[in-house]
């Protein structure tokens, strides 16, 4: 009476083409399966992964940056944001493919481990994990100056530490919901995603009609590169931390359904949904007020900016969407770091007991405490310029090495190496990308690439002692 | 015992929460040894745990949790396949498995002792071939008396009398004595209340799986609402891959 349905009871229904793709899990669109036998659910669909994506970048190139791009390089600011979302998508490709091909818990590290080998890997898979820690940080302090900022409007009076101690208060409880296991934090994240896009479309829509005349005078413009052509580019490299967030999409591939369709969609189309954002953001901001005014707002330029427009209820409306996306960027942070910890730990380039969980919430505790501790020391310090720089440096070596990566496996094709997504005229992509993300560091200031490269010698120098006879599963 | 010695025996999936000790009563294994079981043993994560992270340090300990089942199921006569899974979604999980192992019937547990009254509940369009087929498997070798109970929602057109009395049929056509069988019929504001308050009669309720609305999407299925309220195990009974309605 069963005759025609699916397995009849048969257990390896799930053993596809895909099945002897590297680390020894089989693959398929719902379920993983280990060499035991057991069945890892695929469970996050193409709204989650975008979620993630646009979750984690958005909080920073809208709320935080636009008064600091445009200090620094007047209304070429967008061009800046325009320099970053081309390098973002010309990595973006690459990591899909790469993605599509191991769809496994780690994302960038576990390409670069694998094709480049356990030095490479261990170093990126280290500074990512602290790329991460200063990301947060970054995202923190960003929260904290909207928090001050909604205290300001109702009238408490607020100094500098102000915005600090919020940061760690609220970096501790972010921490201590996700040890404590949020069931649905991910779908609270969708509709804050959700919310906060809403928002923004209204806020810019209408400040970019307002920019073009539709509502009176269009504004004058003032000249596009006020300090000529080079600010443009070492700004890129300021606001490139606003498109850390595609990537992140890669860390969750082990738990992400069809992954083969859903992972480059959710990439791609998140770098160019913010990208497009960001750079409607400061065509409108530096309509509305000159760079100069813009710059003298700091980090929450953007809420004068709605304040010109719509009043005091404009500044609210943009001070509680700033809350929103710097908290979603912060929490998918942490998030990314407890995966990143896990990812090198399964390797055993750290202790394996950073990757060990409590069953009692279901949470992996000690990678959330190795995120979550670093992160209130770095927000502690407060200078988002040198967090936002020192983490897009660490992201920045990964994302150069993800290109490489890509490279040594189309050279030297493995046999399981088979992408739901190749990218086409790959060289044209990947060799640019690796130079692009490669050369952004060379416009850093130098604090950030003295501290940054002191983190990378670091994690080699961790290697070397530590984990140098660690060989990895299906490397090249 | 039954018509078809060709036949597959129904398969029954039995999904347990693997890591949290839920244990299955020996009285339930060997009410459902007639029938194929695939135990499924999952474990539910929250969304910032990997699956594959939980499967590294769990992995050993739910195969062995779900052996043990499996184990009891098989000393208990029947046939007993297991499968492990972690996730993030109890239904999606529960849903694939059943799929992909042409499950008849999922059992959501509850606590029991010796199974000797059944209730079948019928309250809309079932596949009821499915339905007298995994009954008569499981209680056609033994002397358990079966109660065949209609529920009409108020304000519709569903003809339970006709619905209780085509099950009945089937079940004596696959070997249910008729004077095992009881048939009663009710009209209900609340058909879901009515089944649960007179679960409590039984040892066991089956009954069909209900179709997706707006209202099971956000207030829980009815037969999950069902089996929380029911002291009784609920076996659901699938829709077929082809039949989608028999009764009515």
């Amino acid at each position: 009476m069963m005759s025609d349905e699916g397995g009849g009871g048969s257990v390896d229904v799930e053993a596809g083409p895909a099945a002897a793709v590297a680390g020894s899990a089989e693959l398929s669109d719902e379920t993983s399966v280990t060499e035991e036998g057991t069945e890892l659910e695929r469970t996050i669909g193409l709204a989650g992964g975008l979620s993630i994506g646009v979750g984690t970048m958005i909080g920073a190139g809208i709320f935080v940056f636009p008064g600091l791009a445009a200090g620094r390089a007047g209304p070429a600011a967008a061009g800046s944001f325009a320099i970053g979302a081309v390098v973002a998508l010309l990595v973006a490709l690459p990591t899909s493919e790469l993605a599509t091909a191991m769809p496994k818990s780690g994302g960038g590290y576990y390409f670069v481990s694998r094709a480049l080998g356990a030095l490479p890997g261990a170093v990126v898979g280290l500074s990512i994990w602290l790329g991460l820690v200063f990301a947060t940080a970054f995202y923190l302090v960003g929260f904290g100056s909207y928090a001050a900022g909604v205290l300001t409007e109702v009238g408490v009076p607020v100094g500098n530490s102000t915005v600090v101690s919020l940061a760690l208060v609220s970096g501790a409880l972010l921490t201590g919901l996700n040890l404590f296991g949020t069931e649905n934090a991910a779908k609270l994240q969708n509709y804050v995603v959700g919310l906060l896009l809403a928002i923004l479309v209204v806020f810019l829509g209408y400040g970019g009609l307002d920019a073009l005349g539709v509502f009176g005078t269009a504004s004058a413009p003032e000249r596009f590169m006020p300090f000529g052509p080079f600010p443009m580019f070492t700004t890129a490299a300021l606001v490139f931390t606003s498109y850390l967030g595609f990537a992140q999409v890669a860390t969750v591939a082990g738990d992400i359904k069809r992954p083969g369709r859903n992972l480059p969609l959710a990439m791609v189309g998140s770098v160019l949904a913010v990208g497009a954002l960001y750079v409607a953001t400061i065509f409108v901001a530096t309509s509305a007020f000159g760079s100069g005014a813009l710059s003298s707002f700091g980090e929450t330029a953007i809420v004068e900016v709605a304040r010109a427009f719509a009043g005091r209820a404009g500044a609210v409306a943009i001070l509680l969407a700033g809350l929103l996306a710097t908290i979603s960027s912060a929490n998918a942070s942490i998030l990314s770091t407890s995966r990143a910890v896990f990812a090198v730990s399964r390797d055993e380039l750290l202790p394996t007991a950073a990757s060990r969980m409590n069953l009692r919430y279901g949470t992996p505790h000690v990678a959330l405490a190795l995120g979550g501790g670093p992160t209130l020391a770095l927000v502690a310090i407060g200078e988002v310029e040198v967090l936002a720089e020192v983490a897009s440096f660490l992201h920045l070596v990964m994302y150069g090495l993800i290109c490489v990566a890509l490279i040594a496996m189309r050279r030297d094709e493995p046999a399981w190496y088979d992408p739901a997504f190749r990218v086409p005229y790959y060289p044209l992509v990947a060799v640019p990308g690796a130079v692009a993300s490669f050369g952004l560091i060379a416009f850093m200031q130098p604090l950030s690439r003295i501290v940054g490269v002191a983190i990378m010698l670091v994690t080699a120098g961790w290697y070397k002692y530590y984990a140098s006879d660690v060989s990895l599963k299906g490397a090249l | 015992m039954r018509d078809d010695p060709d036949a597959e025996a129904p398969t029954v999936l039995v999904p347990v929460k693997v890591l949290e000790g839920q244990a299955l009563p020996e009285t339930l294994a060997t009410f459902l040894a007639p029938a194929d079981v695939v135990v499924l043993g999952y474990h539910v994560l929250p969304e910032q745990t990997p699956a594959e992270q939980a499967s590294l340090q769990f992995e050993e300990r739910a195969q062995a949790a779900v052996e043990n089942i499996a184990h009891a199921f098989r000393e208990a006569g029947g046939a007993a396949e297991t499968r492990v899974a972690f996730t993030h979604d109890r239904d999606q999980t529960v849903e694939r498995v059943a799929t992909e192992a042409g499950a008849t019937a999922i059992l959501l547990p509850n606590p029991v002792g010796e199974v000797d009254d059944l209730l079948v509940a019928v309250r809309g369009a079932i596949d009821a071939d499915r339905l007298a087929a995994l009954v008569a498997t499981l209680i056609g070798g033994g002397d358990q008396r079966v109660t065949v109970l209609g529920v009409a929602a108020d304000g519709t057109d569903f003809d339970a009398e006709a619905a209780v009395a085509d099950v009945r049929e089937r079940l004596r056509v696959r070997g249910v004595a008729a004077d095992r069988i009881t048939t009663e019929t009710a009209a209900s504001e609340r058909p879901v209340a009515d089944i649960v308050a007179r679960s409590g009669a039984f040892d066991a309720v089956v009954m069909g799986e209900s179709e997706e609305t707006l209202w099971s999407v956000l207030f829980g299925d009815e037969t999950e609402r069902v089996a929380e309220g029911a002291i009784a195990p609920v076996l659901v009974v699938r829709r077929g891959p082809a039949t989608e309605s028999t009764s009515g």
